[in-house]
């Protein structure tokens, strides 16, 4: 079965230029293997991702997205292979972990604000904790990227306090604070009532058109083909096939990714 | 029956001075067993296979001793033990110290692991430490939450620290049972003792109660 996706794992059409294919990747996933006991939650996947790329990481629940994700900034360690961040491969002493984990944003499912503290101290905390930065500094940062993210009014409201939407897009603040050089997103619109994905997707667009290097597991279909760069289709811990959202949503090279994309009801 | 009232109005400033005594107690042993929960819960949280037992061999013992036992057994096995002398009244804090740092230990690894593993990865993804995070995150969090039954526990504890009487500390219980012997006036000290008792405590567990409703989980 291995042989199999080895086989079948598609590249992009040789006249198809990658974006961002000049300079040196961001990061680069080598081999990269995960289990949980008997569970391969990752057989061996090799990636990389270029700076201002969006990448989208669409597939099955249970595929490994995720746990890419959570590997690429060392909250899951691997059983296997490496990762590299601009060519250096992630550090294991706790020390230099936190170094790497600062230069990568990350945003979750469900938020995972922190409840005791207003909007603007959830975005605040990460500078003055980590950076030590001056308490009123970081406040204007935080006001600033709250404005950003449209959120200006609600600096003083606790999260109990917001909407699902509202709490992702403080929750994108507070990655930002940090000033990442890339962000990861997991699953950041599956638990928000349909009504708010909008506002969160249309944050995440306008990072993507000022050019932040994004890796965003996602099961937003359309989200993927506007505005990914490139697409990576996860089955079973492995890529089953990875190219530029013209490739994976309108002509797939292989026959699992389109039962995929039509089992969610996806029709171009 | 021949009631003498009058006697508690005597003894009013022995009473009074072994009320005072009661709280004293109370309150430092919270004091010292706050801390000492806190090391606990953290030691038997933390990544290291030897404080986690020490941890866990600690509160198991203390917590499933009768607390009257372990104020035995600081009376009269510690000195012996350790080559030791203490006061009655430091032997009584030791004694309530061990039991109510067990307690509190587990009330806080309760509280700590009730807050979701995401909040701690958060933190973590932000760059904090894993110090910080606990610190920072998700102490803050649990001590909301545990703090109705912190408050319980403390209730209980000023309840039981009648029990030091039996190695001779004049706190409330002891006094009292001591003007009962030399007055031989049993039912009115009885009396006096349980409405003292009763007034301190019953504020209290009110205060537990307004507690419970203000900082309960809500979830």
């Amino acid at each position: 079965m291995n042989a199999n996706i080895d086989a079948t794992q598609a590249v992009a059409t040789p006249t198809f230029t990658r974006k961002g294919a000049d300079s040196p990747p961001v990061l680069v996933y080598e081999n990269v293997r995960k289990t949980y006991g008997d569970f391969v939650a990752l057989s061996g996947v090799s990636l990389q991702v270029n700076k201002g790329e969006v990448m989208c990481l669409i597939g099955p629940s249970g595929s490994g997205k995720s746990t890419l994700l959570r590997c690429t900034n060392a909250l899951e360690t691997l059983n296997g292979g490496r990762v590299l961040l601009d060519g250096v491969p992630l550090p294991t002493r706790e020390s230099d972990v936190r170094k790497v984990r600062q230069r990568m944003g990350m945003v979750f499912q469900g938020f995972e604000l922190f409840p005791h503290k207003s909007a603007l101290d959830n975005v605040a905390m990460g500078p003055i904790t980590v950076l030590g930065m001056p308490e009123a500094a970081a406040r204007d940062r935080a006001r600033a990227l709250l404005d950003k993210v449209g959120l200006s009014t609600k600096a003083d409201n606790f999260p109990a306090n917001l909407s699902g939407g509202q709490q992702q897009r403080v929750a994108i603040a507070r990655a930002l604070a940090m000033e990442p050089e890339v962000m990861l997103f997991d699953e950041p619109t599956s638990a928000l009532d349909p009504e708010t994905v909008g506002e969160v997707l249309n944050v995440m667009k306008k990072l993507a058109q000022e050019g932040m290097t994004m890796i965003v597991v996602t099961h937003e279909m359309s989200f993927a083909k506007r505005v990914a760069n490139w697409v990576v289709v996860f089955e079973n811990g492995a890529i089953l096939e990875e190219g530029p959202p013209s490739q994976i949503f309108d002509n797939p090279k292989v026959t699992r990714t389109r039962d995929f994309l039509s089992h969610l009801g996806w029709d171009g | 029956m021949n009631l003498d009232w009058n006697v508690i109005w005597t003894y009013r400033g022995a009473l009074l001075e072994g009320a005072g005594m009661t709280v004293l107690l109370t309150v430092l042993t919270m004091l010292m067993a706050l801390p000492g929960g806190i090391l606990l819960a953290l030691m038997r949280l933390s990544n290291y296979r030897v404080l986690r037992g020490i941890s866990l061999a600690f509160v198991e013992l203390f917590r499933n001793l009768p607390l009257i036992l372990i104020i035995y057994w600081a009376f009269y096995v510690m000195p012996m033990a350790l080559h030791v002398q203490m006061s009655a009244f430091t032997t009584a804090l030791v004694a309530l110290v061990l039991n109510i740092s067990a307690y509190n230990a587990e009330t806080f690894r309760a509280g700590i692991n009730s807050i979701r593993k995401g909040q701690m990865e958060a933190a973590l993804a932000i760059g904090m430490s894993r110090r910080q995070a606990m610190f920072k995150v998700v102490i803050p969090q649990a001590a909301r939450r545990i703090l109705p039954v912190f408050a319980s526990t403390w209730v209980s504890l000023f309840k039981d620290t009648s029990l030091v009487s039996v190695i001779a500390v004049s706190e409330l219980a002891y006094t009292s049972m001591q003007i009962r012997a030399q007055t031989f006036r049993v039912l009115e000290m009885l009396t006096a003792m349980a409405v003292i008792y009763w007034m301190m405590g019953y504020p209290q567990a009110k205060l537990v109660d307004w507690i419970h409703r203000k900082y309960g989980v809500k979830e």
